[in-house]
């Protein structure tokens, strides 16, 4: 099932960066990028899974343990996921921006084209 | 004050600018201009503070504060820790001063914006120079992510600044994409060190990487971290943004991207090579270091030769300028890590200038391409005479300052035989020097029939941080001997004793023995080599100018940078996987 989780972060990351390399539409860029995103949240967490452990919540264990017990390693590592948490925060900030220069490209070129928003090259 | 005391101040520096970057838009409700006064205070406050930690960190000492004061237990650091060594509280110090002035001159050129827009502009200002001070200060690498996102977050807004201008937001996408994707490199390169070793901090890293060899789950982690950070140096192949952003944003914030924001990828990047990894333990690192450093010095002074927009040119010299600096870091000695310091001072210096006097000439007269410009020297005098003080400090010319950093990198390629990678850096400053001059002679002394539309003076504000920062290039120039025994020599040290970083980032009040760094400034085979440089490029700047802007390389160059965002994000893929397929490959 872990396995599953590897796998499954590899295709959404197929899957996005597929679109960012081939899509010209930039909403589609922009989904692409959020593919991408949600694949190394994935990932993540399945770093920080460990075989039969819990949730990380130290307060009030299951009966029978005590926090130590879940302390001592039978838990999913709370780090990576917090890290994750940070990384959905400026994920959002993220796309916010993303769209909202879509929004004002849309307006200016009539158009979501990146072949008719390439006015600077060379 | 004690050695704790100075410590804990470590934090400032960065707290100064985030509040700044609070006060700033309220600051603008009474005054557009308070706002950008409030920034430079900021900035001042973060120089004064770091200034203070200078004699004590260029002595040889670090400095380290633990968040909360979350102190290390049994040799594992809980908190996140911010540690002061010569390395990066060199680039701290450059990004505050450099930021403080590049705001007085916002002020001077700006300053006639609405409030809501100098609001905006100084907040986002102090948070993208805070972030950088961060990057230069942190000992953590998931902290390490979060100041990459947080420059990356206002570079994205500064570049869309004036929204009402296409180039702007075809810019502003452009950067958003592929700092997004080197944002994901950076975040799952981070994760996998942790995941790893159950570590974060710098110091317990490098001794879990010490002690336990470094594996290939290590090097793909390196891999990943060190191709996200080049795209932020703008390096080639990952620069596709570069250029754009620097055309379409403001002339300081321009300035601030190109003298100090890509910075961060090489301060970033030497600490993980050298500190959290050794050379020694990563494998090909400083290979692939040296490959991708002389192709950015490369490919970037091909690029910028034929560029016929004033600002695009200077940020293609950018991308080769950050190549330079990454090939010093490549050659792995002391001479050029030194060299590396010192040139990163410099760049800021005279990139900023370089910049300044650009956006100056678009602000006051509106023409963007060189084939608009001409006479200026007439017209702006003292632009002219900071203009090129700016381009023979690039050109490496004594006594100002591009000569002893660049000399020092090419030393120690001479040194450790790199002949190969010697001769293309020979090639790049001649290209670069030959670009440079080509944008002088046509922006200033080229006869230009017509008049402007309009030409206005240069303002007090302008004016002074011109000035000052002309007489940086010179003085930096000048004082080899004192910046190499008191800056470069110091960081180049820091670089080199990683153990010494560990002990320090871990808490322990480690001392990292300056490098003992000399530079021959008058030795004739340097000074033949700026001469020959300088004699190559000259007819190369004539050739250039005369060049039609369709000509025929230029075509060739235009279908590599096409333009389109989707090459731009393959391009950058590409490297990123032969980077780690490098690192990985042993």
């Amino acid at each position: 099932m872990i396995v599953g989780n590897y796998l499954a972060a590899v295709a959404l990351f197929c899957i996005g960066l597929y679109a960012v390399l081939t899509k010209r539409n930039l909403v589609k860029i922009v989904m692409g990028l959020s593919l991408i995103e949600a694949s190394t949240y994935l990932l993540l967490l399945s770093f920080g899974y460990r075989a039969h452990s819990t949730a990380p919540v130290l307060l009030n264990p299951p009966s029978g343990r005590s926090p130590t017990d879940l302390a001592a390693g039978n838990v999913a590592d709370p780090m990576l996921q917090n890290v994750c948490l940070t990384a959905i925060v400026i994920g959002v900030a993220v796309t916010g921006v993303f769209l909202a220069v879509t929004v004002r490209l849309a307006q200016h070129y009539g158009s979501v084209d990146t072949d008719d928003v390439r006015d600077m090259r060379g | 004050m004690s050695h704790a005391g100075l410590a804990s101040l470590l934090p400032l520096p960065v707290v100064a600018p985030l509040l700044g970057a609070v006060a700033a838009p309220l600051a603008a409700r009474l005054s557009g201009r308070l706002a950008v006064v409030v920034g430079a205070a900021a900035l001042a406050t973060s120089t004064m503070v770091l200034a203070r930690l200078a004699p004590d960190v260029y002595r040889g000492e670090q400095l380290t504060h633990f968040m909360g004061h979350w102190t290390p237990v049994g040799g594992a650091a809980l908190g996140v820790a911010f540690s002061a060594d010569a390395w990066g509280l060199t680039y701290a110090l450059a990004a505050s001063a450099v930021g403080a002035v590049l705001l007085v001159y916002t002020l001077s050129e700006q300053g006639d914006l609405g409030r809501r827009e100098l609001g905006g502009l100084a907040s986002l200002f102090l948070l993208l120079d805070a972030a950088l001070i961060g990057v230069a200060l942190t000992a953590d690498v998931i902290n390490l992510f979060v100041w990459f996102e947080v420059a990356a977050l206002a570079s994205y807004a500064l570049t869309a600044f004036f929204l009402e201008r296409p180039r702007a937001l075809e810019a502003a996408f452009k950067i958003l994409v592929l700092t997004t994707l080197a944002g994901f490199a950076v975040f799952l390169g981070a994760a996998l060190l942790y995941a790893n070793h159950g570590a974060t901090n710098f110091g317990q890293l490098h001794l879990a990487l010490a002690a336990g060899g470094v594996r290939a789950p290590d090097t793909v982690a390196l891999g990943l971290l060190v191709a996200g950070l080049a795209t932020k140096a703008g390096l080639v192949p990952f620069h596709g943004w570069l250029p754009d952003a620097h055309t379409a944003a403001p002339g300081p914030v321009s300035a601030l991207f190109s003298a100090l924001m890509v910075g961060l990828g090489v301060v970033a990047t030497a600490r993980l090579t050298f500190q959290v990894f050794t050379p020694e333990a990563a494998g090909p690192i400083l290979g692939v270091l040296m490959v991708v450093g002389v192709g950015s010095a490369v490919a970037g002074g091909l690029f910028a030769l034929f560029q016929d927009d004033l600002k695009r040119l200077l940020a293609y010299d950018t991308v080769s300028q950050m190549g330079v600096l990454v090939v010093g870091l490549a050659t792995g000695e002391a001479s050029g890590l030194a060299g590396t310091a010192y040139h990163l001072v410099n760049h800021a210096l005279f990139k900023a200038l370089l910049f300044l006097c650009a956006g100056a000439i678009v602000h006051q007269t509106g023409a963007t391409g060189l084939s608009e410009m001409g006479s200026l020297a007439r017209r702006v005098p003292w632009l002219a005479a900071a203009f090129v003080v700016g381009v023979v400090a690039i050109a490496g010319v004594p006594p100002f300052d591009g000569y002893a950093s660049v000399g020092l990198i090419h030393d120690a390629l001479e040194h450790g035989g790199q002949g190969g990678p010697l001769v293309l850096m020979l090639v790049a400053q001649t290209l670069t020097i030959a670009a440079l001059g080509k944008a002088a002679w046509m922006a200033f002394f080229r006869r230009r029939d017509g008049d402007y539309d309009q030409c206005e003076r240069l303002r007090p504000g302008m004016l002074a941080s011109l000035v000052l920062l002309g007489i940086a290039c010179l003085a930096s120039g000048v004082f080899p001997g004192f910046l190499l025994d008191h800056m470069a020599g110091p960081a180049a040290g820091a670089l080199l004793a990683a153990p010494g970083y560990a002990a320090g980032a871990l808490g322990s009040g480690a001392a990292l023995p300056p490098a003992r760094v000399t530079f021959e400034y008058l030795r004739p085979a340097e000074l033949a080599l700026v001469a020959a440089t300088v004699a190559a490029a000259v007819p190369l700047a004539r050739w250039a100018a005369g060049v039609d802007r369709d000509g025929r390389v230029p075509a060739v160059l235009r279908a590599v940078q096409s333009g389109s965002v989707n090459d731009y994000a393959a391009y950058l893929v590409a490297g990123l996987v032969a980077t780690v397929a490098a690192l990985a490959w042993r």
